[in-house]
């Protein structure tokens, strides 16, 4: 047992607030990529396990455009985000189309073999180095010796604005009315004449456009590496449970529960659980309302 | 010893391997795929260098014979029972001398190093318990850690004060480390924090923990892991306007680092001297740069000696297939190796079958490195 | 859907362990013997897989977890405490088992993808756990010298080619044990909750009971072939605890045969056979793994022994056709 989980001392108010930024980050990253997981799940009922390649790909993507095109950082943020939502329609023609009649397990395994090529296809091409992305704004804010990054300035305002436009387009548009309807009652949309086929390319595009948006985010504050992706796939997969599945306000809800939970359950805890702490909190709400938080509209 | 089976046939076949007598095949199984494929490639990329350069010459005489050298590098993924199933795969093709990277591989096959078919393991870790099984076909190649930890802790404890933090990595070998300073730190009248060692691996973003270790106000944050994870974790402490020193672990590399963060944040670190810096070593780096494009580490570095130290020592032991007699003689191998080829001043083999080298620590000041004189335990 | 079972029937089976028995009289080399001893450990693991997808229909993602709840156990028992290994291994099956238990009382609350991945989530725990809790485990060092199998009347296991009979007698249990289930009440009951637990319900089917009940045959038999693995390697690490071993054992099942009794066997040694001749490709195995994976979902779903039925049933309308015709 380590003696010092056990002193208790009085936790300063900067310390605290410089934890919630840190927390703040993370959980907006978790969002953005738990987001497009979610909807997928709730238009599609397939529980894409190639999401975290998806996000590792749009770290990759984003690192090509602004080591091999030299483009600003925004523009290689939009061309990654782009790229990868290409791509993840086509995956979905591809493999998860054709098997939207087939028993859930036979899409979930596919994805794993998705999963499994992206990140060997990376290693191929990029190497298994890490890969480093620069800051496109160096420095610190200082607030009131409350210590961010800009780069942790810009995840955090990104992440809201990101957040923000996907709910006026699920609210305000057609289309995202479409996906919405789709998530909520599937057989009711094609009743009422929905083009299924076209709105679930749709979705898989908007997730893998947010999944990369998200890795783009964050690659400046980490390093990038092929395996990036498994824990982000693991982490993102406990928050769409938590929240609920195919839930678009469970998916954010869970994305800062678990950023919480795991920033300061390290900090009052132990770091080195950090990662069970996470797991356990999920566990135990299943345990309790194995439903999730926010229970999906039928 | 060669029970060449159909089926190791049509493996050494599927490997593309030469049968040839001049040719003689070296086993490698390391991660390839995975979270770790950087290190075991780095790895490889030393015996793969040296095995070229051998070749290039000619080849080594062994009794008489020229000889050349052909890698087969098999996959484990990190996983030991895979590089278990690997190591019975090479030696069924009847290959003698297998290098292994990490500690779980390395003590899984130690075992079966001795049995028949024998071979000699060559083991890039610094685990401890791989001395310790007293294996005598065992060829370790990286300098113990423990060498470094006292003149690294005195060094930063004189230099910023007497209160230590602990953001090291949790790996096998990243707690080691943490509790030799731990240890270290308090022998000399240090007082240490509590430990906020994070998993390098998988941990997505690295400041919660160091806001942690910060808030207790050290003087000196102990770090390290795979370089480029530390660099950010130097990073974040500076971010958050630390201005103490570090101790860097011996895996983390400054070369690596400061091609991350600006070399101002190193100020103040110890840590090992990098590769380019030996003088032995300007050769090696330009080679090395040359044919992988990147700056090399100790993990290439050291294999690369690996390599030429085995090779040598069929040379001198008038054999290729005999592990036993290669081993006797790796130790005048070492010592007759070109200065050009030796990087780190090598002394030879102790009889435990460790590498004997001095390797130096360095201190950053003012973006310039300073050699740490490091007193020899052994 | 008909899923008949593959069946070699028992003089089949009787021939392939008969034939798998002579092999170490062949005296091949220890490589050999590695790759026969490898897919056994793999191939138990796939059964208790398939008896959770197969049978019951529910997709388990821990079962790496409780492989190695089983290794550690065996591990521990025999280290630590100097047990016998004989003593050991049932001790962690049925650890395993209480295992499964404690799991299902919980994961049976949540129903199809969410049990899945449920379970995904224990699977990473019980990964971390066995990873972090450094006193019991040995955490990311490992258990390292963990004893060979002792001798039992008077025969020393401890070498490889004697092992390879106990990794023998594991799998044939296992597949006696797989299939008088499968064949009693209980196995068929299963399949009922397989094709929907509300009909099977109303069949007067406990349909809790009967999962928990698969769950702890599953993770039983999943403990038993982590218990041999660790007497086998001698060395455990947390990496193999994890869900990439779960999801390679998959791929096995699933080239196999999802819910057949020959499936999960056929598929291993196949599969496990074409690892080992992909390793030459390095990094490029899995860009060759993962399309197969996908391609094997989309155009082989019922694997190789569903292959086979679905060509024997073929072959039986073909020929009732016949019939109908010439009357």
């Amino acid at each position: 047992m380590r003696g010092a989980a056990f002193i208790l001392w009085r936790l300063s108010l900067t310390t605290f607030l410089q934890q919630l930024f840190n927390a703040l980050a993370l959980g907006g990253v978790y969002a953005l990529v738990a987001l497009g997981l979610t909807l997928v799940y709730g238009v599609m009922r397939v529980p894409n396990f190639a999401h975290g390649g998806l996000y590792m790909l749009g770290a990759y993507f984003a690192y090509a455009a602004l080591s091999g095109l030299g483009v600003p950082y925004v523009a290689a943020l939009l061309l990654a985000a782009a790229g990868v939502a290409l791509l993840a329609a086509l995956l979905e023609r591809a493999v998860f189309y054709p098997l939207r009649n087939a028993p859930h397990v036979h899409s979930m395994i596919a994805a794993i073999g998705v999963l499994f090529f992206v990140e060997a296809a990376v290693q191929l091409i990029w190497g298994p180095d890490f890969k480093q992305i620069a800051e496109p704004v160096p420095g610190i804010v200082n607030l009131g010796g409350v210590i961010i990054t800009w780069q942790r300035v810009l995840v955090i305002a990104a992440s809201v604005l990101v957040v923000l436009g996907l709910n006026y387009f699920l609210k305000r548009t057609l289309t995202g009315a479409t996906i919405e309807a789709m998530s909520q009652n599937r057989e009711g949309a094609r009743l009422v004449g929905v083009n299924v086929n076209r709105v679930g390319m749709l979705t898989f595009a908007i997730s893998g456009g947010l999944a990369a948006a998200a890795a783009a985010l964050i690659a400046p504050i980490i390093s990038v590496a092929p395996s990036m992706g498994e824990v982000m796939n693991l982490k993102v997969f406990a928050i769409i449970i938590l929240g609920g599945m195919g839930s678009v306000p469970g998916a954010i809800v869970g994305a800062f529960l678990l950023a919480l939970a795991e920033v300061f359950g390290g900090f009052y805890i132990n770091l080195d659980f950090a990662d069970v702490i996470g797991f356990a909190m999920l566990v135990l709400v299943l345990a309790i309302k194995p439903e999730g938080l926010f229970r999906r509209g039928t | 010893m060669q029970r060449r089976t159909l089926v190791s046939l049509v493996l050494a076949l599927a490997a593309g391997s030469a049968l040839a007598d001049k040719v003689v095949n070296i086993g490698y199984s390391g991660p390839l795929s995975g979270g770790a494929a950087f290190y075991g490639k780095d790895v490889q990329s030393g015996i793969d260098m040296a095995i070229g350069e051998i070749n290039k010459a000619g080849g080594v005489t062994v009794n008489g014979e020229k000889v050349t050298f052909k890698l087969v590098a098999l996959d484990d993924r990190y996983l030991p029972n895979e590089t278990a199933t690997n190591v019975k795969r090479l030696t069924s093709q009847g290959i003698d001398v297998i290098f292994v990277p990490h500690a779980g591989g390395i003590l899984t096959v130690q075992p079966l190093a001795t049995r028949d078919p024998n071979f000699l393991l060559v083991a890039y870790s610094s685990e401890p318990k791989i001395l310790e099984a007293k294996n005598p076909l065992t060829f370790m190649l990286p300098p113990r850690y423990d060498n470094y930890v006292a003149p690294f802790v005195s060094t930063e404890m004189k230099a910023f004060g007497k209160k230590l933090g602990l953001v090291g990595t949790t790996s096998a070998y990243g707690k080691q480390w943490t509790e030799a300073v731990t240890d270290e730190w308090k022998k000399q009248g240090g007082t240490v924090g509590s430990n906020n060692g994070v998993d390098y691996g998988t941990t997505v973003d690295y400041s919660s923990a160091v806001t942690k270790a910060l808030a207790e106000k050290p003087d000196v944050l102990f770090v390290g892991g795979p370089s480029q994870p530390t660099a950010l974790v130097i990073k974040a402490a500076r971010e958050q306007g630390f201005k103490g020193g570090f101790i860097v672990m011996d895996q983390a590399k400054f070369e690596q680092m400061n091609q991350i963060v600006p070399q101002a944040y190193l100020d103040g670190s110890v840590g090992v001297l990098p590769t380019a810096q030996y003088p032995g070593a300007p050769v090696f780096v330009a080679q090395y740069q040359r044919l992988y494009k990147k700056i090399p580490t100790s993990e290439a570095a050291l294999n690369y000696v690996g390599m030429h130290a085995v090779a040598r020592a069929m040379a001198l032991a008038g054999t290729t297939t005999d592990p036993v007699a290669i081993r006797a003689k790796l130790g005048a191998a070492v010592a007759a190796l070109p200065k050009s080829v030796a990087i780190y001043s090598l002394k030879g083999v102790t009889p435990a079958g460790h590498l004997d080298a001095d390797v130096v620590a360095a201190s950053v000041k003012n973006g310039k490195f300073t050699k740490l004189r490091l007193p020899n335990l052994k | 859907m008909n899923r008949a079972a593959f069946k070699p029937g028992p003089w089949g089976w009787l021939v392939i362990f008969a034939l798998a028995a002579l092999l170490p009289l062949l005296k091949p080399g220890g490589y050999v013997l590695d790759i026969g001893i490898n897919i056994m450990i793999w191939a138990m693991l796939a059964y208790g897989l398939n008896v959770m997808l197969g049978y019951s229909g529910l997709l388990s993602l821990a079962h790496a977890g409780f492989f190695g709840i089983g290794a550690y156990a065996v591990g521990i028992l025999t280290l630590k405490a100097h047990w016998s290994f004989w003593l050991a291994l049932p001790a962690g099956v049925l650890i395993s088992a209480l295992g499964g238990l404690l799991l299902g009382l919980v994961a049976f609350r949540t129903r199809g993808d969410a049990f899945a991945i449920f379970t995904l989530g224990v699977g990473v725990i019980l990964q971390l756990v066995i990873n972090k809790w450094d006193a019991l485990t040995g955490g990311n060092e490992g258990l390292n010298g963990v004893p060979p199998a002792t001798s039992l009347l008077g025969i020393d296991f401890s070498k490889g080619a004697n092992f390879y009979y106990v990794a023998l007698a594991a799998l044939a249990l296992t597949v006696l044990v797989v299939a008088r289930t499968r064949g009693s009440v209980f196995g068929r009951s299963l399949v009922a909750i397989r094709g929907g637990e509300d009909l099977a319900r109303s069949a007067g089917i406990d349909v809790y009971t009967h999962k928990l009940r698969a769950l702890m045959l599953s993770t039983a038999i999943a403990g038993l072939a982590g218990g041999v693995y660790a007497a086998y390697v001698g060395f455990l690490g947390s990496s193999v605890t994890g869900p990439v071993t779960t999801f390679t054992v998959l791929l096995y099942l699933l080239v196999g045969g999802v819910g057949t009794l020959a499936g999960p066997l056929l598929g291993t040694a196949l599969m496990y056979g074409l690892t080992q001749s992909l390793k030459g490709l390095q990094d490029y195995q899995y860009i060759v793994f993962g399309p197969l994976l996908v391609l094997l979902v989309m155009f082989v779903p019922q694997g190789l022994a569903g292959l086979w039925d679905r060509a024997q049933a073929r072959r039986v309308a073909a020929r009732t056709e016949r019939t109908v015709d010439h009357a």
